[in-house]
């Protein structure tokens, strides 16, 4: 693509930070053949108690993601469709499953998931109670349900309490629930890999990762506040992720602080995705996987780039819990996590922010039938003054999506924005 | 009350089902308010105690959803959706142009209840939630009991909690708390219909009810109120009824909260002889007996779990009885577009079935596509009769 005269060498914190994750893999796989025990864990599971035992674990929506990169998804979902299973709801938390009921291949993704000893998942949703049952019921692997609470009320603006006053952001009821429910885990936690818990770890490991969200807080805050768009938003999102699944390690708090310096010596040097930037643009929903060139095809044409990626301010914003009691601010820090991205008003008026401090001049809202509550978030955008192009698509793999009529049909709307110039 | 005449018993349950507004109209001509509530495993009693008439806000095939779609677009159940439509325009949506009078005329409710009893209820709830907060519709207001399944004390300390909250909201929303006579009343009331209700189970499994009727009955009881449904019920059960013909099926998957998919299939040659959805056999519940919150906490954790609540193993199991007990010979899974958690337990149920067993994948609201049922099921009794 033309574009890609203009990209340099990838930020040096996002090489890191891949580097790092196929070593910790590796290891991981090492100890795994040895008998060590290890966690498959959801992505809203709070993973700092399995750190504070020390118990290795994988994050399911990583492992899947890593699956759909090496272009495997549809071979391991047949695995499923054999055994009447579907292989058409919530594949991306299925994934890992349908791999494990798979043949075993020399081809699998970095050498393949060993079995895990323990799964542990919320029941958001209808279908991940029953899919992670099948865990147990067609593998051995001990599965472990957590409850997904909702509440009532709650006050529209979360970002801006959460760090301290999570209390009143998401009211005890639910933070009970979870603490308890964490009281409860430790000890079958204990009895089905051998480790022990212990309350200082976990102290240390909430103030490591309340530092490394301190660290993206920072990088998030440059990013929307600077004169013009440092680094491509494709190339934050590994630098930002990849230490967001080894949260409350000093390797991740450390790779936090270099991404920031990195992006700020960037910034003091006065670099630019695009020399002349026209119109600044956001993204909001399930993100083009198969074509993250996309983000970048607007740049040289229309002077146009994308400044916000959900992953680097959902780490600025939503995981910071400050308090005197780690397992009760843990709790806090996941019992409302999705919410804060899917459930209005959180993410409506997040998403607003987020494009009002990002000073956006248009965004591109991609809505895929799991979308949630999508047409409130374009109101509110629109409310707020802010240009939204609606894209509808069956699902984000690339099958419903023609990407040179997408190309042409985001080209157009781009081109009705005002331009800066 | 006087025990009405069997015919006519079973004329008035008819009639409830129909015509869901009719009790709570009657009510709301005495002044006394009237609550609609979704989700099987809210707490009635707690809404009678407060003086109101609890109905269960159930779909209308034919209803315009094209309002509430855009709302709550996505994955949704479109069950859910067509109860959003009824709560947006209460009346208007609800008018058969080529029928009067219209049926349905549900008065809009003077308060809505809703529970997490699954994915779809709470996206509704939040929708609800939503529509207020911008000021974009209007309608009665909304409280939601956020009740939960897990087996663990947590969960049951959580929903004792979400309880009493209920019970102070209730009673903030009448002006006066509920009293234990009150309480009592309604406990020992919801019990009796709940006691009629396993009756009606019991006659339909000798084989003296067709599916469709049994379900109208059952839905009756969530639109009136529990003592007379109680009475009535027991009534009507007091009658001769004629054992139908058809191919014994038992529906499994989404719920049914009207008679049309069942109409469909016994005007197809099946019999519906059971189902575990909650508006048919599935809603079956022991008594409370104690009128305490902490027998309600009990009871609403641990005896009425949600279909998506309970784990597919116990499923399997309940399948396996359910077959035998019914008497049924096919067993169909049912799931609407989007709601589809059912098929992962599928696969374990049509082998613990141990008859041919069909499934159905997005199906429509109220709909049901009949050949692809008979090529199915019939195929597998070729096979399984070789
Ligand atoms: S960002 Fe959202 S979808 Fe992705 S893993 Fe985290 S919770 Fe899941
Ligand atoms: S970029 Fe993010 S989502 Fe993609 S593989 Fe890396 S960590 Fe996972």
């Amino acid at each position: 693509m033309s574009d890609r005269t203009l990209s340099r060498p990838r930020l040096g914190a996002a090489g890191d930070a891949l580097r790092h994750q196929r070593e910790w893999f590796a290891t991981l796989r090492g100890q795994a053949a040895q008998g060590r025990p290890f966690a498959l864990v959801n992505a809203d599971v709070p993973q700092e108690l399995l750190r504070a035992m020390d118990v290795p674990y994988v994050v399911n929506q990583w492992w899947s993601s890593i699956i759909s990169a090496k272009r495997m998804s549809g071979r391991y979902l047949e695995a499923l469709r054999e055994r009447g299973l579907p292989d058409d709801v919530e594949q991306y938390s299925a994934l890992p499953l349908a791999e494990a009921l798979s043949p075993r291949g020399d081809d699998a993704p970095w050498g393949g998931l060993p079995l895990p000893s323990v799964v542990i998942a919320d029941c958001s949703g209808d279908s991940l109670r029953r899919m992670f049952q099948l865990w147990e019921s067609e593998l051995g692997v001990a599965f472990l349900p957590l409850e997904s609470a909702a509440a009532e009320i709650v006050p529209a603006n979360w970002w801006e309490l959460m760090r301290h006053d999570w209390e009143t952001a998401i009211g005890s009821p639910r933070i009970d629930l979870l603490q308890l429910e964490l009281q409860g885990l430790v000890p079958r936690l204990e009895q089905l890999t051998g480790a022990r818990f212990s309350p200082e770890r976990l102290a240390r490991i909430m103030a490591l990762s309340n530092e490394q969200a301190e660290w993206n807080r920072r990088t998030r805050d440059l990013l929307a506040s600077a004169p013009r768009c440092p680094v491509p938003v494709n190339d934050v999102i590994p630098a930002v992720m990849i230490p967001q699944w080894h949260r409350g390690t000093p390797w991740a708090t450390a790779a936090a602080e270099s991404l920031y310096r990195e992006v700020s010596s960037l910034v003091a040097e006065g670099r630019a995705v695009v020399p002349r930037e026209r119109r600044r643009l956001m993204w909001i929903g399930r993100g083009l996987w198969f074509d993250m060139d996309f983000y970048r095809s607007f740049e040289q044409s229309h002077g146009a780039v994308f400044v916000w990626s959900m992953y680097l301010a959902l780490a600025a914003d939503a995981y910071a819990r400050y308090g005197d009691d780690p397992l009760r601010a843990l709790a806090a820090r996941f019992c409302a996590f999705r919410d804060q991205m899917y459930t209005p008003p959180w993410s409506v008026e997040w998403y607003t922010k987020e494009a009002r401090t990002h000073r956006v001049d248009g965004v591109v809202h991609l809505i895929s039938p799991d979308s949630r509550a999508s047409w409130f978030t374009t109101h509110a955008l629109r409310k707020a003054g802010i240009p939204v192009l609606e894209i509808r698509a069956d699902n984000a793999d690339g099958r419903s999506l023609d990407p040179a009529a997408l190309h042409d049909q985001v080209a157009r709307w781009i081109e009705s924005l005002p331009d800066h110039t | 009350m006087e025990s009405p005449e069997p015919r006519q018993a079973a004329t008035d349950l008819r009639a409830a089902h129909d015509d869901r507004g009719l009790h709570a109209l009657r009510r709301a001509a005495q002044g006394r308010p009237v609550v609609g509530y979704i989700g099987c495993d809210t707490p009635v009693e707690l809404i009678a105690a407060a003086g109101a008439l609890p109905v269960r806000l159930a779909g209308r095939a034919g209803r315009d959803t094209t309002l509430a779609r855009t709302y709550l677009d996505g994955c949704v159940d479109p069950q859910a959706v067509n109860i959003l439509a009824a709560i947006l325009t209460p009346q208007e949506h609800d008018a058969v142009p080529d029928q009067t009078p219209a049926p349905d005329q549900t008065p809009a409710p003077d308060l809505i209840v809703i529970t997490h009893d699954c994915d779809a209820s709470l996206q509704l709830f939040y929708t609800l939630r939503e529509l207020r907060r911008i000021g974009a519709q209007t309608f009665p207001p909304v409280h939601f009991v956020d009740l939960l399944y897990l087996p663990g004390e947590p969960t049951r300390r959580h929903n004792l909690g979400r309880i009493r909250r209920f019970a102070d909201q209730l009673a903030a929303w009448r002006g006066r708390a509920i009293d234990a006579a009150e309480l009592a009343e309604a406990v020992a009331d919801h019990d009796a219909a709940r006691a009629a209700r396993t009756e009606l189970r019991r006659r339909r499994r000798a084989g003296a009810l067709s599916g469709s009727e049994a379900l109208r009955w059952y839905a009756a009881g969530t639109a009136m109120p529990a003592r007379e449904y109680a009475d009535t019920l027991t009534a009507a059960l007091a009658g001769d009824t004629a054992r139908p013909a058809g191919r014994a099926v038992f529906v499994s998957g989404s719920s049914h909260d009207t008679a049309d998919v069942y109409d469909a299939l016994e005007g197809d040659g099946w019999l519906v002889v059971g189902e575990d959805h909650d508006w048919g056999d599935g809603g079956d519940q022991p008594p409370i007996g104690e009128p305490t919150l902490e027998a309600l906490t009990d009871h609403y954790t641990r005896a009425v779990l949600p279909t998506v609540a309970r784990p597919p193993h116990r499923m399997a199991d309940a399948i396996r009885d359910a077959v035998g007990g019914s008497g049924a010979h096919y067993v169909l899974t049912y799931c609407r577009q989007y709601d589809d958690a059912h098929r992962w337990g599928y696969p374990a149920q049509a082998a613990a079935a141990g008859v041919p067993a069909a499934l159905l994948r997005d199906q429509p609201y109220a709909g049901i596509d009949l050949p692809d049922l008979s090529s199915q099921l019939l195929s597998q009794e070729a096979r399984m009769a070789r």
